[in-house]
């Protein structure tokens, strides 16, 4: 992947702003891989590629509910490292290296999330004197300080992950044969689907909602056939 | 009204990144403190400092309704309520908020709009589709943000009044099948979409990598994320792939 060098100075910008979305400021959800992939296509003049890889990642996005504390990966950011890597490489072997590519940033992500976390906690137990006294510009600094280091650590992610996106073409592209790289396709893509319908009915339950899932199943296999 | 009406902005306006400190020890709490202050400013010396350093305690809730804590504290501290009785309200609201916010929002609202956008980008729409997502999903998020924080410093100690608002009811009980309908309706769609590509060998291998990995979800849900599967899976494709001549 070589990309001239605004255009990866605005896929780092994208990507951080993704990442910033996803738990601090402002959750507008431009941190859905769908959102995320089709700018990040946009920025690259491939929105087909954004809006494939946006899909892929979406689905993965299913396997998640954001509850409590709970861990997860964060997609964004790798959706747009998973694009930029896609848009390097034509047809399938795009679509599976960029999914490749996106996992693991994903992964790492969510690593740095994690991380982040633990950092704010020390963080803001050294502060809890300043806090306890009501200073206000002391619960300003301490805020304003985890919105920052969530903007460096969303713009470390883009980084990580448009490294790995220059890599993959030449480390991966010249030893993987075509069937090779629709095996790699395949097993992102049935996986992406098996997690999006999976989480689905984990939110849809044993209830009665379950009969309004099978409808709508039953609707899109219609739809399907006819539109083929 | 217009004294009131600016701090409610600004107060809106932080909750906005009412996460931006988001930690183990006090989850939301700074944030919720951040958020509350500017309606902190009016009290007197005496009692301004100890409301503030009460709102940044250990919060936790989704954060779409924080407002509703926030306005509902900051409405009592200017009541004079007792402070271990400001402390038991935002206590009483982590639950509630947090899981009235879960079935709304993360299981309602977002994956319904989003199978809707699914479905559209599968049958064509583009980019379109998205931007539609995010105006029409943020037209809901802001308004649910705008509500909860007016309700919360209307209703103040009696907030729980709000909880209960037909509007919140009705959305709660629509959007469950709303959602399953629509994500159900655009599996398919999708799956179609991204298997356009492939050869007919291919279509069969992503039909039984697909069904194996459900089956792995629906038994070891426990131990199995999309995240995990999609990597072994991946390397195991890329091990035959450069085998595989």
């Amino acid at each position: 992947m070589i990309l001239p060098l605004e255009l990866l100075i605005a896929l780092v910008v994208w990507g951080t702003f993704v990442g910033v979305d996803l738990v601090s400021l402002p959750q507008m959800m431009i941190a859905r891989p769908l959102v995320a992939g089709t700018v990040a296509g946009a920025i690259l003049g491939d929105i087909p590629t954004g809006l494939k890889l946006g899909i892929v990642f979406e689905l993965l996005q299913y396997d998640i509910l954001p509850v409590g504390a709970v861990r997860y990966p964060e997609y964004g950011p790798a959706t747009v490292a998973a694009v930029a890597t896609a848009h390097a490489s034509a047809g399938v072997l795009g679509l599976g290296l960029g999914a490749l590519v996106g996992l693991v940033t994903g992964l790492f992500g969510g690593l740095t999330i994690n991380l982040l976390r633990r950092v704010n906690s020390r963080i803001i137990h050294n502060a809890a004197a300043r806090l306890e006294s009501g200073d206000p510009s002391a619960l300003v600094r301490v805020h304003v300080g985890g919105l920052l280091r969530d903007a460096l650590r969303a713009a470390v992610v883009t980084v990580f992950g448009l490294v790995l996106a220059w890599l993959a073409r030449p480390l991966l592209g010249g030893v993987l044969s075509v069937r090779g790289a629709v095996l790699l396709a395949v097993a992102v893509v049935g996986t992406a689907l098996a997690a999006g319908a999976a989480g689905t009915l984990r939110l849809v339950g044993r209830g009665p909602n379950l009969a309004w899932f099978a409808a709508g199943l039953a609707g899109g296999i219609a739809a399907t056939i006819w539109l083929r | 009204m217009a004294a009131v009406k600016r701090p409610l902005a600004l107060a809106l306006l932080r909750l906005f990144a009412v996460q931006g400190s988001y930690n183990y020890e006090r989850m939301l709490g700074v944030g919720v403190g951040v958020a509350e202050e500017p309606l902190l400013r009016d009290l007197d010396d005496g009692k301004y400092r100890p409301a503030v350093a009460r709102g940044a305690h250990f919060f936790n809730s989704h954060p779409y309704l924080v407002g509703l804590a926030v306005g509902a504290a900051a409405r009592a501290e200017h009541d004079g309520a007792p402070p271990d009785q400001i402390e038991r309200l935002r206590e009483a609201l982590c639950g509630p908020l947090g899981s009235l916010g879960d079935r709304l929002i993360w299981a309602g609202w977002l994956p319904l709009l989003s199978g809707l956008t699914l479905a559209a980008v599968a049958l064509g729409a583009g980019w379109i589709a998205v931007a539609a997502f995010l105006v029409v999903y943020n037209i809901g998020h802001v308004a649910l943000r705008w509500w909860a924080l007016k309700a919360g410093w209307t209703h103040g100690t009696r907030v729980s009044v709000a909880l209960h608002h037909p509007v919140l009811q009705k959305a709660g009980a629509l959007l469950g099948p709303a959602m399953a309908f629509a994500v159900g309706a655009a599996l398919p769609l999708t799956a179609a979409y991204l298997s356009a590509p492939f050869e007919s060998w291919a279509r069969v291998a992503l039909s039984i990598v697909a069904a194996l990995s459900f089956l792995g979800f629906r038994l070891r849900g426990d131990r199995l994320n999309g995240l995990r599967l999609s990597l072994a899976l991946a390397a195991l494709a890329l091990v035959v792939g450069v085998i595989w001549q």
